[in-house]
């Protein structure tokens, strides 16, 4: 084994092209527009087999001259988990591919505008800039969700004494108790938020 | 068209997702259906490209009775419910003896079909009992022939080899991944009218050898042939439309790098930003503050502000202020007649 790689030490790594061959590095190919004899690709010539063989380890070598000169990053991966070993790998970055190779399906259709996004578009109305999920609470004088555990909007649920206004909203709500009507309100709305949902993902389709 | 039901369960829903168009696309899987009239020359040759494709790939062990020219349904159908763009089919007749039929799809319906047929030099991966190359690593692909830019078919040819094996797409590339070729070579040039040539597939496996020549850095390659090897005869062709092709090109207008405004770099690497800036109002520059240039001692402005400042110099006057703008102010016609000692004093 040796001789051999004593022997190929001195061959050379350069190779010369009537015609430079053209790469795509992105997808690790080489394309050589240089004349093929057509007899020495015969099926009826010996040494056919030895030629494409040349003509090939030509231009693999040309690329892989190509591919060793691009900006290589080298990382440590650990391998072998409990072992600890760990192996460098030499990654060459590579550029991206040229070729024009069909997609296998067409683009993502982009997502339907839901019912709100087409009339604010019409009214001009910009989205509002979203001030975080946080709230100031001047009462406990502390930072409070606007929503969910311990909110803001859940305020009236945990009071031991409610208000009662002397006119209720709706008639007949007089002698229920204010919390239950306010946990009632949030449900309400939560319902028909996701109403409205399934109404523009049916719409989108 | 498969019937599409409303997934039941989240599993169902997953799976109906992964089949979606993505922005940015998976590996193309491939299928390999056995025709009706497939042979064991056949069997063998689609087990050895299923080796080069592993492990983007799937294959059907039953015969279909599949005639790709005259109906593509039958594949369109495989193509979709299998999630698959590549397909191979193999069939066998008097005509076309050993061919295999390379299809692929666009949105499960037929892009491109190309027929090939192995002739008789054939050789398998088991020929050649050598080690070969380890599954799932990347390819290096060599065209040899001018007809791979040139000729419309040998293009589809070279697009789809490089589209079949390619593989998984990525920026970085390991270097001990570099093990083995697909040289793809037409058999000579050839002219116009004239029958094409047949399409040479070859495998090497790389050995490369430390050079006194390069250096540290570039090693001498050396090939050595692991298989399979065929030699395509090119048969029926079906090439896409112009819509189809434009549409299947398409790429993402999200995925294409920005152009960045402003900031280049020259050859020795160092950058360089351009500032843009609005013209500087030289009206407006702020100098070395006098009394005397105060805007309001204008010359050029009209009589009626004289009288103005003429007026603010009397209420100076009464407001107790001992120096005043009166006696300050000298006009060119002064000058001669009034030389202002106490300004120039100050």
């Amino acid at each position: 084994m040796s001789s051999i790689a004593e022997e190929k030490k001195s061959l050379p790594v350069t190779v010369e092209k009537a015609i430079p061959v053209s790469y795509d590095l992105g997808n690790l190919a080489v394309f050589d527009s240089n004349s093929l004899d057509r007899n020495d690709l015969d099926s009826s010539n010996a040494q056919r087999e030895k030629h494409i063989k040349d003509v090939t380890r030509e231009n693999v070598q040309l690329m892989i001259n190509q591919i060793l000169s691009l900006p290589i990053k080298s990382t440590t991966e650990s391998a072998g988990g409990t072992s600890g070993q760990s192996a460098s790998m030499t990654l060459v970055q590579l550029p991206d591919p040229i070729s024009e190779l069909p997609r296998e399906k067409p683009l993502p259709k982009p997502k339907a505008p839901t019912k709100w996004e087409q009339f604010a578009a019409k009214k001009g109305i910009q989205p509002k800039e979203r001030s975080g999920k946080m709230v100031y609470d001047e009462d406990a004088g502390q930072w409070v969700p606007k929503w969910g555990y311990k909110g803001a909007n859940k305020k009236l649920d945990s009071q031991w004494l409610v208000e009662v206004d002397d006119q209720p909203k709706k008639a007949g709500d007089e002698l229920i108790d204010p919390r239950t009507l306010s946990r009632a309100e949030r449900k309400k709305v939560i319902k028909k938020n996701e109403l409205q949902q399934k109404r523009n993902l049916k719409g989108a389709k | 068209m498969i019937r599409t039901v409303k997934p039941k369960n989240a599993r169902a829903k997953r799976a109906l997702d992964k089949k979606e168009p993505k922005m940015v696309e998976n590996t193309k899987q491939a299928l390999f259906v056995t025709g009706k009239s497939s042979n064991q020359v056949l069997h063998d040759a689609m087990v050895d490209l299923g080796a080069l494709k592993k492990p983007d790939l799937k294959r059907f062990n039953k015969r279909n009775e599949v005639r790709p020219f005259e109906d593509a349904e039958p594949l369109e159908f495989f193509s979709e419910k299998n999630d698959c763009s590549l397909l191979v089919l193999s069939t066998s007749s008097k005509k076309r003896k050993n061919n295999l039929t390379f299809v692929r799809t666009f949105g499960y319906k037929v892009y491109d079909m190309i027929e090939m047929q192995i002739s008789e030099n054939y050789k398998f991966l088991s020929d050649f009992k050598k080690q070969t190359f380890a599954v799932g690593l990347k390819p290096m692909f060599s065209f040899q022939g001018a007809a791979f830019d040139t000729h419309p078919v040998y293009k589809q040819v070279k697009s789809l080899f490089l589209d079949f094996f390619r593989g998984t797409t990525s920026d970085l590339q390991d270097v001990a991944g570099l093990q083995h070729v697909i040289s793809v070579t037409v058999q000579g040039d050839f002219e116009d009218g004239e029958p094409l040539p047949n399409v040479l597939f070859r495998v090497y496996k790389l050995k490369t050898y430390k050079s006194e020549q390069g250096g540290p850095k570039l090693p001498r390659v050396e090939l050595e042939e692991v298989g399979p090897r065929f030699d395509f005869k090119i048969g029926r062709i079906r090439s896409p439309s112009p819509e189809l092709e434009k549409e299947a090109l398409k790429r993402a207008k999200q995925l294409e790098p920005r152009t960045i405004k402003n900031i280049s770099s020259d050859d020795m690497g160092d950058k360089f930003g351009t500032i843009h800036m609005g013209k500087q109002d030289l009206g407006k520059l702020q100098t070395r503050k006098m009394k005397g240039l105060k805007p309001k001692f204008d010359q050029t402005r009209g009589d009626s502000e004289t009288e103005d400042y003429m007026d603010d110099d009397e209420k100076d006057l009464q407001g107790g202020a001992e120096e005043s703008y009166g006696e300050d102010f000298v006009t060119a016609t002064d000058i001669d007649v009034e030389p202002p000692a106490k300004r120039f004093k100050k």
